[in-house]
């Protein structure tokens, strides 16, 4: 079921939206993890509130609420959340408590703000939504999910509206684990070069960005028309499951304005996005995204918001492309993390 | 929209490793509440626990798994097994998926990891605490039985595996999943019952749900799914529906990260709309099988809520609890299992040691097993952290 965009807030290590548009400051300095640069969360969070939270859950509530103030809303009717390792900062703390301390003398909060569905339970909190509220946690397809989840509910409450988001935080154990696990890269980067210069593994990135979306079409939204998810580990079926998944949405390659591709520079999925922008589209525009976010198992959904606003108010400069698009009508976002794929399908109403 | 019909159960807890020692012991109001034998804790004497009497060598055993994957993963597998293995070879050409739900990932292995993970960077350390994640814990599952297709992961606190069960149904209804197996699964760990001990709500005695005099709940572990199908599906598995799942509805409480509110308020809206799905009005509803964990604020906040909306005629109800502990994320799965069993057999399972009348309830659970009973319509009950309320209907096929 086709399902439309009518708002985004999104918060990145290139900056965070505001209710017009996104302001993009493409990180500059060498590193080998871009952290989300935080917005001044004291117009949505009290102060005495803002002290428990982790990061997890204020750029949560951040990114929900910069959407719902895009959209013009004050609340949606359900909540949809993707977050692959959910609260990270507080399952480490009272872990380490609890290992140090051998399970003794131990206090809730960390254990409490844990769980996965924190982020979600604390907007529905905040925003005071009583409707549908689910949490997805399926690695790199967890924010696909959860859009997937809003569409099916959309399909059976129809004039309602879902706020969508994906969330996930980066801790100094993750980034080491995953570093170790060649996930992510050790050698810090200059950011801009991270594309250019392919290694074992992507860098590290975090974020939320969250999007209203209903089922019915307005002056200026987006529309989602068909998303698609798949594993493999072989470049080769990767390439076929998007010629796939193009043909099954009734398109061709000529039909396609832009497509904005999960490149990462992790020479596991070079060979994938070379394919794609060599061959599948030579003539196509094409342009990637994660030298400005980093790679996080959601970084789609900045992905979908760096596009969603693309749409709105045309390519931002930073984003180079290949062959500049002459329209933004109908685009595809094709993406990555690990080996969980995704090709999404959008155009503007 | 298409019917979604239950057609086969999985199910592994303290009372049982498949679905017929599961009813046994239900019937006999056998309880698995005991002292742990696998957990290794601090609070190995003090808190009962609903544990698995089963090793995870016995588990892997069972199912041909890698024992060193984490707990989660191997119950999971042996109730999903169980499961599917009458259509083993016979889904040719129908779309697939498996919508699975945990809250502890491979928790139970991490904690005795994590010291290692911090001080050193053992490669061979990480490389097994990528299979920790959620996610990870189904796609071990769904690579060991071989499903392809739609696979995803629900993780919302103690309402997880209800919501797979309604996730399944919704993209069955709609038409793009021909089969899906739904529910989910969680082991006990450290983690878990500390964090439940530190909010002082495990009782340290068998747990007494719905009772005046309830001290909190037991932690237990285990794994429900039901595989669900439409017409179509079932036809060319040759399957005989044991159920219909026929309403669903999550609601959240937005109330406390933590608590339920005292009126019950996302618990209400939960029952009202997962009836109202169904095309149903409260007076169909034969049996409620109870969220009833046995804590002061839920038994209270759930209780409130069913007479909110039944008025004076309360339909029978138990909390299946005392039997098999609050098995977290596995809850709503082992619980749908049992609704599907109380359909099929026209039995009501007792509330196990009911005592006496909570003075803020105008009604009583069950104390004793019923059978021979016409039960049309059940609902089964699951609420969390996060203010998560999930309520799931079940009609007679």
């Amino acid at each position: 079921m086709k399902i439309y965009i009518h708002g985004a807030g999104m918060l990145s290590a290139a900056g965070s939206s505001d209710a017009t548009g996104f302001p993009f400051l493409p990180p500059q300095q060498e590193t080998d993890s871009l952290l989300c640069k935080e917005p001044d969360y004291s117009p949505w969070i009290a102060p005495m509130q803002l002290r428990r939270m982790s990061k997890a859950v204020r750029m949560g509530i951040g990114a929900a609420k910069i959407c719902l103030q895009s959209s013009g809303k004050e609340n949606a009717d359900a909540l949809s959340v993707g977050t692959a390792l959910g609260c990270l900062h507080d399952t480490e703390v009272f872990l380490s408590k609890m290992i140090d301390q051998d399970e003794q003398m131990l206090t809730p909060t960390a254990f409490i703000q844990s769980t996965h569905n924190t982020v979600a339970g604390q907007i529905a909190l905040i925003t005071q939504c009583h409707g549908q509220n689910l949490t997805y946690v399926h690695r790199g397809h967890s924010f696909e999910h959860a859009m997937i989840n809003a569409s099916l509910f959309l399909n059976e409450h129809a004039g309602q509206s879902v706020l969508v988001g994906g969330i996930e935080e980066l801790t100094a154990t993750s980034l080491s684990v995953m570093q170790t696990a060649k996930v992510y890269r050790h050698e810090k980067t200059l950011p801009e070069r991270v594309l250019a210069a392919p290694d074992k593994g992507s860098l590290a990135g975090e974020g939320a960005s969250f999007f209203y979306v209903s089922g019915q079409p307005a002056e200026r939204s987006v529309a989602i028309h068909n998303i698609f998810t798949f594993t493999t580990r072989d470049t080769e079926e990767a390439v076929s499951l998007v010629k796939n998944f193009i043909a099954g949405s009734e398109l061709t390659i000529e039909d396609i304005d832009f497509v904005l591709t999960g490149r990462s520079g992790d020479l596991r999925t070079e060979g994938f996005y070379d394919r794609l922008e060599h061959e599948l589209f030579k003539d196509t525009s094409t342009g990637s995204f994660k030298q400005f976010c980093g790679a996080y198992p959601v970084d789609a959904s900045f992905g979908l918001g760096i596009l969603y606003r693309s749409m709105m108010d045309g390519l931002p400069e930073s984003l180079k492309v290949k062959h500049k698009p002459t329209q933004l009508k109908k685009v595809m976002l094709i993406n990555n993390f690990l080996h969980h794929y995704a090709c999404w399908y959008l155009s503007v109403t | 929209m298409n019917k979604v019909y239950g057609v086969n159960t999985g199910v592994i807890t303290a009372i049982g490793a498949d679905t017929e020692a599961c009813l046994r012991a239900l019937k006999a109001g056998s309880t698995g509440i005991g002292k742990a034998d696998f957990l290794k804790t601090h609070w190995q004497e003090e808190l009962p626990v609903g544990e698995v009497k089963y090793s995870n060598e016995q588990l892997a055993a069972l199912t041909g798994m890698n024992a060193g994957y984490p707990r989660t993963a191997l119950l999971s597998a042996v109730s999903a097994m169980e499961a599917c293995q009458p259509f083993a070879g016979k889904t040719a050409g129908l779309k697939t998926g498996f919508i699975s739900a945990n809250t502890v990932g491979g928790m139970d292995l991490t904690e005795g990891l994590y010291r290692e993970i911090k001080e050193q960077h053992d490669p061979k350390v990480v490389g097994e605490i990528i299979h920790h994640e959620c996610g990870a814990i189904t796609e071990l599952v769904a690579q060991h039985l071989g499903i392809h297709g739609f696979v995803s992961t629900i993780s919302t606190a103690c309402s997880s595996s209800a919501n797979s069960i309604m996730m399944g149904a919704q993209m069955i209804r709609s038409g793009m999943l021909d089969v899906v197996l739904a529910g989910g699964a969680d082991c006990l760990s450290r983690f878990t019952l500390n964090g439940f001990n530190t909010l002082m709500i495990l009782d340290r005695q068998p747990c007494q749900p719905f009772d005046d005099e309830r001290r909190g709940l037991n932690l237990g572990e285990g794994a429900g799914y039901l595989v669900l199908m439409n017409e179509r599906a079932a036809k060319q598995c040759g399957a005989e529906p044991l159920c219909i799942v026929s309403g669903y509805a999550n609601a959240n409480d937005a109330y406390h990260q933590t608590a339920s509110s005292p009126e019950g308020v996302g618990n209400k809206l939960a029952m009202e709309q997962a009836i109202q799905t169904a095309g149903l009005s409260p007076a169909d509803i034969d049996y409620i099988n109870l969220h009833g964990t046995g804590t002061a604020n839920n038994d209270s906040s759930e209780g409130k809520a069913i007479a909110a909306i039944f008025g004076d005629a309360v339909p029978l109800a138990s909390s299946t609890k005392g039997y098999t502990g609050h098995t977290l994320g596995g809850c709503g799965g082992v619980e749908a299992v049992f609704c599907a069993l109380a359909l099929r057999d026209g039995v009501v399972f007792p509330n196990l040691r009911w005592q006496k009348q909570m003075q803020d309830l105008n009604w009583k659970p069950v104390t004793e097993l019923l059978t021979g009973r016409n039960l049309r319509h059940v609902l089964s009950n699951s609420f969390g952290f996060g203010g998560n309320c999930s309520s799931l209907v079940f009609s007679k096929a």
